[in-house]
């Protein structure tokens, strides 16, 4: 493969990482805070609606950014009042947003565009830009969890949240302000797609990549630099998928189509055993009334 | 396995704490409120969404009662509405029997889509190639064996990966749907192509295909639905396993104090669900499509899902569950006609039920908790 081959891949590599990445960091905040996040998948392709809607609007991807952060925002406050306020299964409560979203945003495009008609391409943002974002936003929740007293808390409410509720911190308000987080970065994640590479909506167009999220949350070990590791990792074989697709070999393409998916499960194996989850994941916290 | 194991008390109801014990009523009476919260609940959750749906409805500018009219009349104006309301519910139930055990054993089988495509793969292969020649009887009943048998591994593979690595259940059915699409792709595509056809897609099934009754032609795989949910309750009541399932979910260290690995029962259940859901693969091309091809399952998988969980994980709640969402959509797809309403506004109401019916369900056994 010659040179021009190979940036080409690796730049390829780097703007697919970009969105399974931010939905990745969503999944591990909300995960040290001891709630699962089953919606992650709903929070994307929420935010990819909302993202291609406003930019449709206003012609401004920046504005599609803001407009997704917000929908997933919205999706992740819904999650919140299910799972840490009405304290429902979170397996199921999650799964449910998840279906939810996909029918919701399915029937919104639809009603909006027609059946018939081709919706229109948006403007789109370049990609070093939203790769510095990537990494600024890493770097934030790197330092904010472990540099400081509320990154602290948030990591304790995941692991001990008796003691942090016996420390002053109230438990619940913490899990809620991780959901909403977790939802604002998965909606940027849905709409880095959107007003990224792609240009447009489709229906069901983040494409499992939320599950993938939620996939090297576990791989990272619910460490941020790992994570961002996890979906470079991603990035690749989604771009080497892509450019194997145009060659003619004797590999079945289909193979390569299940290849992201394939190295998910793989790395989930690999690095499965759950030795660092946090001790609460998935567990409502109920203050001990004697 | 966390998500197995550690997952909160709601979907299953939990035993009733009886703090007083006085002799006489309160067996029946603890019986008939916990009846009236098992039903309350799904049945409040289908209203509130109607309710929802109606409000939907008249943004789009048309008259809500009008459109639930012909989605009624879809439905019961004819016999083929009945036909086609069983038919969709056939696959749909006998998933979501399966998922009623794994889910009481809190293992979260997600993936019955994936589970479902390669059933359906392994059958038509199995259906259209080396056992072509064999007698009709035979060859319906060894294509559906085929079909559980893929459909199992499918869900066994996430089995293995969880027990044997530690991989989350959950996260693995779900990323293997990925992968049987991607499969039954290139089988449409390469071994299993009708060479006389362009288009990617299985020869038809021929004497694989089921037969029909009635003059409104119903396959008979509906009739396999029917039997296997009484069948699969009888299990769930009064067998061993049917009790360890139930015990896993509500204390699977109970299980593992009395020598009962919960790696064994996980294992088990979600064999089954696969298996289920493997059979109504091929049910689904032997009885409707008539051949593979890549659209088969306009998200059966999903919608068992919520079917379960509507049906309160009882196997003949289930049927009910199964039918009435069937001929929602059904309903709808004849409602589409007179109004111009995409049929994906059901699938919305659909996913409403589920969150609904998990958020009442948590308010609903809130008092019972301390």
């Amino acid at each position: 493969m010659d040179a021009v081959l190979t940036v080409a891949t690796l730049s390829a590599a780097l703007r697919l990482a970009v969105p399974v990445a931010l939905a990745a960091l969503g999944g591990l905040v909300n995960e040290r805070a001891g709630v699962l996040n089953l919606a992650l998948e709903g929070m994307m392709i929420s935010g990819a609606l909302g993202g291609y809607l406003a930019t449709n609007e206003t012609g401004s991807p920046w504005v599609g950014l803001v407009a997704g952060a917000a929908a997933g925002a919205l999706v992740g406050l819904v999650l919140s009042l299910a799972v840490v306020h009405v304290k429902a299964n979170q397996m199921v409560a999650g799964l449910g947003i998840t279906l939810l979203c996909t029918a919701a945003t399915t029937y919104l495009f639809r009603t909006i565009f027609g059946i018939g008609t081709v919706p229109p391409r948006i403007e789109r943002i370049g990609m070093d830009a939203l790769v510095l974002l990537t990494i600024a936003l890493f770097a934030l929740a790197w330092f904010v969890l472990t540099r400081t007293t509320l990154g602290l808390a948030l990591t304790a409410a995941g692991d001990a949240p008796v003691a942090v509720d016996a420390l002053g911190y109230r438990v619940d308000r913490l899990r809620t302000g991780a959901t909403v987080v977790s939802g604002v970065l998965a909606g940027l994640g849905g709409a880095a797609l959107v007003c990224g590479p792609l240009g447009l909506f489709l229906e069901n167009v983040t494409h499992g990549r939320g599950w993938v999220a939620l996939a090297l949350v576990v791989f990272a070990r619910w460490r941020p630099w790992a994570c961002l590791a996890g979906a470079l990792l991603f990035g690749l074989c989604d771009a080497l998928q892509l450019r194997l697709q145009g060659q003619a070999t004797a590999v079945p393409y289909e193979l390569f189509l299940a290849l992201p998916y394939l190295i998910t499960l793989a790395a989930l194996v690999v690095r499965g055993r759950a030795s660092r989850a946090p001790l609460a994941l998935g567990e409502p916290f109920q203050r001990a009334t004697t | 396995m966390t998500d197995v194991v550690s997952a909160p008390p709601t979907t299953v109801a939990p035993p009733p704490p009886a703090p007083d014990p006085t002799p006489v009523p309160p067996a029946t009476a603890s019986r008939r409120r916990r009846a009236g919260r098992a039903l309350g609940v799904p049945v409040g959750a289908v209203v509130i969404a109607l309710l929802v749906g109606a409000i939907v409805i008249a943004v789009e500018g048309h008259p809500p009662l009008d459109v639930y009219r012909s989605m009624v009349e879809g439905v019961t104006g004819s016999r083929f509405g009945w036909r086609d309301t069983l038919t969709r519910a056939c696959p749909v139930v006998l998933i979501a029997v399966g998922l009623s055990f794994a889910y009481r054993a809190r293992v979260y089988n997600i993936g019955p889509e994936g589970q479902l495509l390669v059933g359906a793969t392994a059958a038509t292969a199995w259906a259209t190639g080396p056992a072509g020649s064999l007698p009709g009887p035979v060859l319906i009943v060894t294509s559906i064996a085929m079909g559980a048998v893929a459909g199992a591994a499918w869900a066994g593979l996430a089995a293995w990966f969880g027990n044997r690595f530690g991989a989350s259940v959950v996260i693995s059915t779900l990323l293997l749907v990925y992968v049987a699409e991607a499969l039954l792709a290139y089988a449409v595509r390469v071994p299993l192509k009708d060479p006389a056809g362009i288009l990617p897609q299985s020869r038809v099934l021929g004497g694989a295909e089921l037969p029909v009754i009635g003059d409104v032609r119903l396959h008979v795989g509906v009739l396999l639905a029917a039997v296997v949910a009484p069948v699969a309750w009888l299990v769930l009541q009064r067998t061993r396993f049917g009790f360890r399932v139930r015990a896993m979910g509500h204390n699977s260290e109970a299980l593992e104090a009395n020598e009962l690995p919960a790696a064994r029962i996980a294992t088990r259940v979600l064999l089954l669900s696969g298996g289920l859901a493997g059979i109504a693969g091929y049910i689904q091309v032997a009885g409707v499509q008539g051949r593979l091809i890549q659209g088969l399952s306009p998200g059966f998988g999903f919608a068992a899902i919520t079917v379960a969980l509507v049906g309160r994980l009882h196997p003949v709640g289930v049927v009910v569950s199964g039918v009435l969402l069937s001929a929602m959509l059904i309903g709808a797809e004849s409602a589409q006609r007179d109004f111009a309403l995409p049929v994906s506004a059901v699938s919305m109401l659909q996913a409403l039920v589920v969150v609904l019916v998990v958020c009442g369900d948590a308010l609903a056994y809130r008092r019972w908790r301390t």
